[in-house]
């Protein structure tokens, strides 16, 4: 990505073991514009120790946005990417079962949380949380500013149950619900796939989710909201991007760079036929770009595009 | 499109023009990236060695076992009569080594097959001051900065980032910033390939899939669940044809375990455009020279 750069670069670091005070004021500095949340350091306390036969094993480990990646590789670009304060690891063992690992991921705000919960969505609905998905072998699920993941490394029964409590335990002590992202209301209700909703300000998530560009031409960043999903109407397919941008120059220069690079073909109500016979359309209402991806027809490109944009007018 | 510096953007619709990301996940190639030409003359030889007993009803790997299988891949790569010779002609005495491994705790490259590739290394007259093995910490180790030959031995897995953890993807520590690597699925790894630092250094690729990854979860991207004991080393001196036969494997095991089509994800980009757009070897199967040793069954490919 080099159009811009508003992402600072990562390190890989070694391990690093945090000292909880320092990021107890890390965390409380984090969260003085926070509503509802209940601090990390807070949290940590209440966490259960112990859970049908499971028992909290050795010292909770603490990864910081840098740390994180001696942890979980690299894919603490993801975290990363959604603004993450802090990582708290917690092993619970069993003699004769499997090892359960709980990662309670602070990000922040409700808003990251629930974008990093959007960037797998695999699995069966479960009600723990304010959205939670189970798959075999692994439960995630948010709540308030927390993103939660809980996995064993044997599957079993009794191990499955024992995620499953876990899980509605750290719900209930991780604080009040917290808000969903406000450009959610943006997107058109009708033939709306809620599961394919993802929540972003990265270009790598975007790319990982729907490659569009190998610079940030849509000038994505922490203080830029983005939502991307999936609609079925009358058996048409399409996808729809929305881009709330803090200022308006910048939404111009976001429109102007993907009808220069992406669509240089559009007529005047910027709308272009794609090589694989699709349709894809742009347009700004306001501070917010919308972009309808590889639709089926060029109405219903359309469309979206006009009912993003009325949602948009009613702010 | 033309950017910055006159920097062409590359675009998702680059790919539709050729119908390549619907197909990326079958390693076709990628568009508009014309062929490199050095890897076009000549087809590149993959072994494929699985022996069932590498893999004991405990789930430890018999060491003895893969060693042999080593060899006789080794062996069998180069048309050797005999394993020493066959080392003779990857290694010379006066060669410095790093043996580039895997240390991800859930999957780590074998250490049996790190003091395997060490001893032969040995018996080729390789000083032992002269080996390194090493992963996270190679741009300072003493050994590969003053490598003259590399070894690349990793196990196969399924990656968040990249589709694949692969043989092309195992030289990313060999940058100081390695999420530079990470956008449209890392299909820029082939780049790493040609720094001066690693520019025609690698001798050997040993793609490990005793007990590959085919399918990640969670933040760690990995489950018990999905090992599975396929009892194989994917052995060449292109690592592209190694990752993508690899690939192949990786993709016929996730169908059959997932029963329906259900390609690797994101599609590893970088194996197809390692061969067309960096010119590091053989990604398609008419190109490649797949030698199968050993135990047949569930082969995959």
């Amino acid at each position: 990505m080099t159009a811009t750069q508003p992402f600072p670069p990562g390190r890989y670091r070694p391990v690093i073991p945090a000292l909880l005070a320092l990021l107890a004021g890390a965390a409380a500095m984090a969260m003085t514009e926070m509503t509802h949340a209940g601090s990390f350091t807070d949290l940590q306390p209440r966490l259960p120790t112990r859970v049908n036969g499971w028992q909290a094993a050795a010292e909770d480990r603490i990864f910081d946005d840098r740390t994180i990646f001696s942890y979980i590789n690299g894919a603490g670009e993801v975290y990363r990417a959604y603004n993450m304060q802090a990582c708290l690891s917690r092993r619970y063992v069993k003699k004769g079962d499997t090892v359960i690992i709980l990662d309670v991921f602070d990000m922040g705000a409700p808003e990251d949380a629930f974008g990093v919960f959007t960037h797998d969505t695999d699995g069966v609905r479960i009600d723990i949380g304010q959205d939670a998905r189970f798959r075999p072998g692994w439960l995630s699920f948010w709540q308030n500013r927390f993103f939660v993941s809980i996995y064993v490394e044997e599957e079993s029964a009794a191990a499955e149950q024992a995620v499953k409590a876990l899980g509605r335990q750290v719900a209930t002590i991780a604080g009040k619900p917290g808000r969903r992202p406000q450009i959610l209301e943006m997107l058109p209700t009708k033939g709306l796939d809620t599961g394919s909703i993802r929540y972003l300000h990265h270009p790598i998530v975007l790319n990982y989710h729907y490659y569009l560009f190998d610079e940030n031409i849509l000038h994505l960043s922490p203080q830029v909201d983005a939502t991307l999903a999936s609609y079925s109407r009358s058996g048409e397919q399409a996808r729809l991007l929305l881009i709330r941008y803090p200022q308006t120059q910048t939404a111009r220069k976001s429109l102007a760079g993907f009808r220069t690079h992406y669509l240089p073909d559009a007529d005047s109500a910027g709308a272009a036929r794609l090589e694989n016979g699709r349709w894809s359309a742009v347009r700004l209402a306001g501070r917010l770009l919308t972009v309808a991806l590889e639709a089926d027809s060029r109405q219903l490109a359309e469309n979206l595009l006009n009912e993003a944009g009325r949602n948009a007018a009613k702010e | 499109m033309q950017h910055r510096n006159n920097k062409r953007v590359i675009t998702r619709r680059d790919f539709l023009k050729t119908g390549s990301y619907a197909a990326a996940g079958s390693l076709v190639g990628l568009p508009l990236l014309r062929r490199a030409s050095a890897q076009t003359s000549a087809k590149s030889r993959v072994v494929l060695i699985r022996d069932r007993e590498v893999i004991g009803q405990d789930g430890n790997l018999n060491g003895h076992v893969l060693e042999s299988m080593l060899d006789r891949a080794v062996t069998a790569l180069l048309d050797a009569p005999d394993p020493k010779t066959a080392w003779g002609k990857l290694f010379r005495p006066n060669d410095v080594v790093g043996i580039k491994t895997n240390v991800w705790s859930p999957l780590p490259t074998p250490e049996a097959l790190e003091t395997a590739l060490v001893f032969r290394l040995g018996q080729v007259g390789v000083k032992s001051g002269s080996i390194a093995v090493e992963d996270r910490d190679i741009r300072d180790n003493p050994v590969f900065m003053r490598s003259t030959a590399l070894i690349n031995v990793r196990p196969m897995r399924t990656h968040h980032w990249s589709g694949l953890g692969t043989l092309l993807k195992n030289y990313i520590m060999f940058v100081s910033a390695p999420w530079m690597y990470h956008g449209n699925s890392c299909e820029r790894l082939g780049a790493i390939w040609k720094k001066p630092h690693v520019n025609g250094k690698t001798r050997l690729n040993i793609l490990v899939m005793l007990t590959p990854l085919f399918h990640g979860i969670g933040p760690h991207h990995f489950s018990r669940r999905y090992l599975w004991p396929y009892a194989g080393l994917v052995v060449s001196t292109d690592p592209v044809a190694a990752d993508a036969t690899g690939a192949r494997i990786i993709g016929a095991k996730r169908n059959e375990f997932f029963d329906s089509h259900r390609p690797i994800s994101p599609p590893p980009l970088h194996i197809a455009a390692a061969d067309t757009r960096f010119g590091l070897g053989n990604a398609s199967a008419d190109r490649i020279d797949l030698v199968r040793l050993g135990w047949g069954e569930q082969i995959l490919i």
